[in-house]
């Protein structure tokens, strides 16, 4: 008959049409992928991944809106808008039945004691040790995350064990560790699990230490800082593009929360990576500390960490210590009292200094200290108010 | 010169410079990409995909002129200049800058990008049979593919023992592509068409300024390194020395292998290993001698530092600028480090490795219960072994457990103590004898002074963390040997759990592909896909049995691949002869075949002991001779009326691709490689019986 195929050139048309096909899909996929790349990292939403139900450690989110079925988080900037079954972009949270619950609660990841200079925090009770605890989850995609495998990852995806707050604060008291880290992925994340947390250990006479990258909406930040003791948050550059391109996040919100903290008279510290050609350029580096002077002060520290490759970001070399040495002068030219140098062993820049008198009041050798200057918070040379929260827990 | 002997120069001439530009393109991809076994085998298996898609495509094409033909020939000589720059500029576009892409991102750049080239190569080898044809002059199917044979041996050749050693990629590229320009040329001036020949003039002009501008070359990779100061190309890899302010980085394939003033590595490295012991006098470093490593082994004041380095360019390099310090005593060894310790005479107090993870089969050699066996032998008895492996110190995951855990079991071996250190990596320090945790103890008391370890190991390296990463060790994990490399695997699922991806898609995707094919596709055909897959899965598991037993030394694996490429002359010619029953002589191929595979399987499970290097090359010379044999005599088989080429072509490489792509990332790893040689035997009596238990008529289609 004609017209009509034989089955083989049926299968043969077929096969052709689903090449083609193929090929094209395959040319969009990567160019609509490359073109969000260079757009930017955040992460997206994870459409009905949620769970049925709740698990052991869940509980229901303090910060939400609802119009009965679809939510929207409020906890951080990221503003979440879920509808049933779906999962938000820091994996933690999830809406089941028309309601936001946190799957991480109780259920840490990990669990260290380190020392205080660890996280890095230099002007808050030197020499103690933290209880550190992280659960999975983060807001952010950062490419070159020390973190990523409990970070990046489900709570369902890893191996966890079960600390709930009050446990966490009996477990604090019984190692004899005088203060708590909310740290290694990214707190805000498990908000819920911090708070109640928090509230535990002041109540206990345990400080709290944040350890974050500041991406936190106010009022679930305000909140917190009513039992926050100190906080080291991220700067991770002064640039939205670099935010975008290698965290996946904004810088706004993030100089928002050093506001918020500054203003809550909350102890903190800033931490920026120097990632070779993307955050070691003098002129951003000279607008950030014109911001921080303007709007923060000149006392609060600030670090400049030296970057090695990891995770995703392998093909980059590590930072010169010369340019972080620039940096670090150039930041203290512009009149941040305490700058310091991290990742490099050894480095005069791991010291404090008096911001008066110029002399070494904590000499350190890694979490040592060799020397401590300091004097009821004061320089013992010059007198001059060392800020900072200093003393034995 | 002839219009015949012309075109047949042409065939020669596409061969060498599509086997050349093969080499360099899958050398950058590596040095663009994980230098890691999927690379290498997704950028095999995307070539010889296209390049068979290619040739089926050719198969539409009836008739071709000449003048066409001259200009594409002159465009698949010039192309891979082009290609060799896009894909280093693209990379800096398409991706942000510093990363390594996961699976699929790396897959479809390296598809997108070659796919032009490969296209075209594959389709023009059909196309200049049409030709030679309607010029009335019997050119078989089976002379095409010996002329292409002789063009892909010289070209091998040419690149492996001449070209890597003297000259960079783009020269390569000039060299290489000489005569397929020079006949694209002739060809054009036959034409008597001013315009295509002014045209061609032009294409080879701006071909070979770039190509020959040495300064040029270098400056299409500042996007990715930044500031050049050296760059060399070895058979090795690419070294680049950058300069960031004062800082010196060296580079090796794309990864910055050192930076200056990296005082932790060292120190951990160093002193977590030295310190064990009472007295240091002859230590061993197996790659890792860079920056302050040598400075912290003098502290010890051994009488003997051997560095032993494969690549002589990247410590020529490295000494050139000072990163390598001079000490009384250290003998720079550039071997391969398993053949070094296979046959050093010496015996050491330690001996510490610093090699990339065990991604592949390179590097998996380091990592196996053979590989530490030989080193036991030249440790002193209380002697000790480091190594070392990424991992997150505040999470140990499932997979990286199961990792770990391969290695301590393989480790538990050899050692009667393993004892793991969680530093900035996880260091595995063995030893039959005690082995102490307290370092800093240790290191005073020897009086040696550090600038990392005394001061942050005490907070870094707890007994907690000592603890938890002991309690996650399972001492009865799976060993990892040289024929069954699991560890590779290991690292594998590491990578797509860090990207959170999984291959499953794309190899059911490429399993539909397959089954589709292999409906399309004549029965001969089959016969030829499934010898190219087994020939492409043979010569891969040749090279890494090889390696497993003697190194990597370069120019004996590259004399197997050339073996491997010569056989297919020989067999060829063999096969163009018509004589005797086609069939017959297919099945007595089959036969044989299935008989090499039988024998290296035997030798595989009973004997693994070690071959003279010679023995590889004859295997390989003649597996390949006998695929070589099949082409021809398949052809023919199917009817030069029937213009087998282009699918005959298009089998061989579609199985060449599947072939190299499932024994590299699937088989080796996941299995090993006794059931590699199982798999490939299965499809080789598949093969077999398609050609036995269907009759002649049935099979001429």
């Amino acid at each position: 008959m004609t017209g009509m195929m034989t089955r083989k050139e049926f299968l043969k048309t077929m096969g052709l049409y689903g090449s083609a096909l193929l090929c094209a899909g395959t040319g969009y996929a990567f160019g609509g992928q490359k073109t969000s790349e260079i757009e930017g990292i955040q992460g997206h939403i994870f459409k009905d991944d949620a769970p049925k139900a709740p698990w052991k450690w869940s509980i229901e989110g303090f910060h939400y809106e609802t119009d009965g079925e679809s939510v929207e988080c409020q906890i951080c900037p990221n503003r979440c808008q879920l509808a049933p079954g779906d999962r938000g972009i820091c994996r933690s949270k999830v809406n089941i039945g028309g309601k936001l619950f946190s799957l991480t609660y109780g259920n840490p990841c990990a669990v260290h004691v380190d020392p205080i200079e660890k996280k890095p925090l230099n002007h808050f009770y030197p020499r103690s040790l933290i209880f550190s605890i992280a659960t999975t989850g983060c807001n952010f995609r950062c490419l070159n995350c020390q973190n990523w495998e409990i970070s990046q990852k489900k709570p369902e995806e890893v191996q966890h064990g079960e600390l709930f707050p009050e446990d966490v604060v009996n477990e604090a008291r019984r190692r004899r560790i005088p203060s708590v880290a909310y740290t290694y992925s990214e707190p805000t994340t498990f908000y819920e699990y911090m708070f109640d947390t928090a509230k535990l250990a002041r109540q206990a006479g345990l400080k709290n230490v944040l350890v974050s990258n500041g991406y936190i909406n106010t009022d679930p930040f305000l909140e917190l800082c009513r039992y926050l003791d100190a906080a080291n948050v991220n700067l991770k550059s002064f640039d939205n593009g670099i935010y975008r391109r290698l965290n996946g996040g904004t810088l706004a919100p993030v100089l928002k929360t050093f506001k918020n903290m500054h203003r809550q008279g909350v102890w903190f510290e800033m931490t920026t990576l120097v990632v070779p050609t993307y955050v070691d350029r003098p002129e951003m580096i000279r607008r950030m500390c014109g911001w921080i002077l303007k709007e923060l002060g000149p006392d609060y520290p600030l670090h400049f960490l030296r970057f090695f490759p990891r995770y995703k970001l392998t093909r980059l070399p590590a930072t010169p210590v010369e340019i972080l040495e620039e940096l670090r002068d150039l930041a203290m030219k512009e009149g941040i009292r305490y700058v310091y140098v991290g990742n490099v062993p050894g480095h005069e820049g791991v010291h404090t200094y008096c911001h008066n008198c110029h002399r070494i009041l904590i000499r350190r050798n890694g979490y040592f200290i060799e020397r401590n200057n300091i004097k009821n918070g004061c320089c013992r040379f010059c007198g001059t108010r060392i800020p900072g929260r200093w003393g034995t827990l | 010169m002839n219009q015949r002997r012309l075109l047949i120069l042409s065939i020669v001439g596409t061969g060498i410079t599509s086997v050349t530009t093969q080499l360099v393109t899958i050398r950058e991809f590596l040095t663009q990409f994980h230098g890691n076994e999927i690379t290498i085998s997704l950028s095999l298996f995307c070539w010889l995909l296209l390049t068979a898609m290619g040739s089926l495509a050719a198969k539409r094409v009836r008739r071709i002129s000449l003048n066409t033909y001259g200009l594409l020939v002159l465009v698949i000589a010039s192309w891979p200049l082009m290609q060799l720059i896009g894909i280093r500029q693209l990379r800096e576009i398409f991706f942000t800058h510093g990363v390594s892409p996961g699976f699929y991102p790396v897959f479809f750049y390296i598809f997108v990008t070659i796919a032009p080239y490969c296209f075209l190569t594959g389709f023009i080898l059909p196309c200049v049979q049409k030709i030679l044809n309607a010029g009335h002059t019997d050119f078989t199917s089976g002379d095409l593919y010996l002329m292409d044979s002789i063009g892909d041996i010289t070209g091998g050749a040419l690149f492996s023992f001449v070209l890597v050693y003297w000259v960079k990629p783009f020269v390569t590229l000039a060299v290489t592509s000489t005569l397929l320009i020079l006949t694209g040329l002739v060809l054009l001036f036959r034409s008597r068409s001013r315009t295509l020949l002014f045209a061609g003039l032009i294409l080879a002009t701006l071909f070979y300024i770039p190509a020959l501008n040495s300064r040029f070359e270098t400056g299409t990779l500042a996007g990715q390194y930044g500031h050049i100061e050296q760059y060399a190309e070895s058979p090795f890899g690419r070294i680049v020395i950058t300069k960031e302010a004062s800082q010196y980085t060296l580079w090796e394939s794309g990864t910055p292998l050192y930076s200056g003033s990296n005082v932790i590595s060292s120190e951990e490295k160093i002193h977590y290993a030295l310190s064990q012991l009472d007295r240091v006098q002859d230590v061993l470093l197996l790659s890792g001698g860079l920056g302050q490593t040598i400075t912290e082994v003098e502290k010890y004041h051994p009488s003997r530092i051997d560095y032993v380095e494969l690549d002589p360019a990247l410590t020529t390099a490295a000494e050139k600028i000072g990163l390598i310090r001079s000490a009384p005593g250290l003998r720079i060894i550039n071997t391969d480090g398993r053949s070094y310790v296979r046959t050093a005479r010496e015996k050491y107090d330690a001996i510490i490795m610093d090699l990339p993870e065990p991604g592949t089969f390179q590097v998996n050699r380091f990592f196996t219960r053979e590989f530490f066996a030989l080193a036991g032998k030249i440790l002193k008895p209380r002697g000790v072994l480091s190594i070392s492996i990424s991992y997150s110190p505040n999470y140990f995951s499932g997979i990286w457990k199961k990792k770990a855990s391969s290695l301590y079991a393989t480790l538990r071996h050899q050692f009667r103590h393993v004892l793991v250190l969680p530093g900035e990596k996880a260091y595995f320090l063995c030893r039959n004898g005690r082995l102490f945790t307290d370092i800093p103890s240790r290191l005073k008391v020897k009086s040696i002074r550090t600038t990392y370890v005394q001061g942050f190991f005490y907070g870094n390296v707890t007994a907690e963390r000592i603890r938890e990463i002991r309690n996650c060790l399972d001492p009865r994990a799976p060993v990892n040997s040289d024929f069954h490399p699991r560890l590779i695997n290991r690292v594998f699922q590491q990578w797509f759990w860090e990207y959170g991806t999984s291959p499953d898609y794309f190899l059911l995707v490429l399993l539909a592909v397959v089954l589709a094919y292999l409906i399309f596709i004549q029965r001969k055909e089959y016969v030829l896909f499934a010898t190219g897959m087994a020939g492409m899965g043979i010569e891969m598991l040749i090279i890494f049995a090889f390696q497993a037993v003697y190194g990597y030394i370069y120019l004996k694996i590259g004399a197997i691949v050339t073996a491997f490429l010569l056989g297919l002359l020989p067999g060829a010619a063999i096969g163009n002869i018509r004589r005797g029953n086609d069939r017959t002589r297919l099945i007595v191929s089959e036969v044989l075949l299935l008989g090499l595979l039988l024998l290296f399987y035997i030798w595989a499970i009973r004997f693994r002991t070690p071959l003279s290097p010679a023995c590889y090359l004859i295997y390989g010379f003649l597996f390949s001779l006998v695929c070589g044999f099949q082409f021809p005599v398949i052809a023919r088989m199917i009817g030069e009326h029937n213009s087998p080429a282009a699918g005959c072509l298009a089998a061989d490489l579609a199985g060449a691709s599947i072939g190299t792509f499932v024994t590299g990332t699937l088989l080796i790893p996941l299995l090993g490689i006794q059931p590699a040689i199982v798999f490939l035997m299965v499809i080789k009596g598949l093969s077999l019986g398609t050609v036995v238990l269907f009759k002649k008529g049935a099979i001429v289609k």
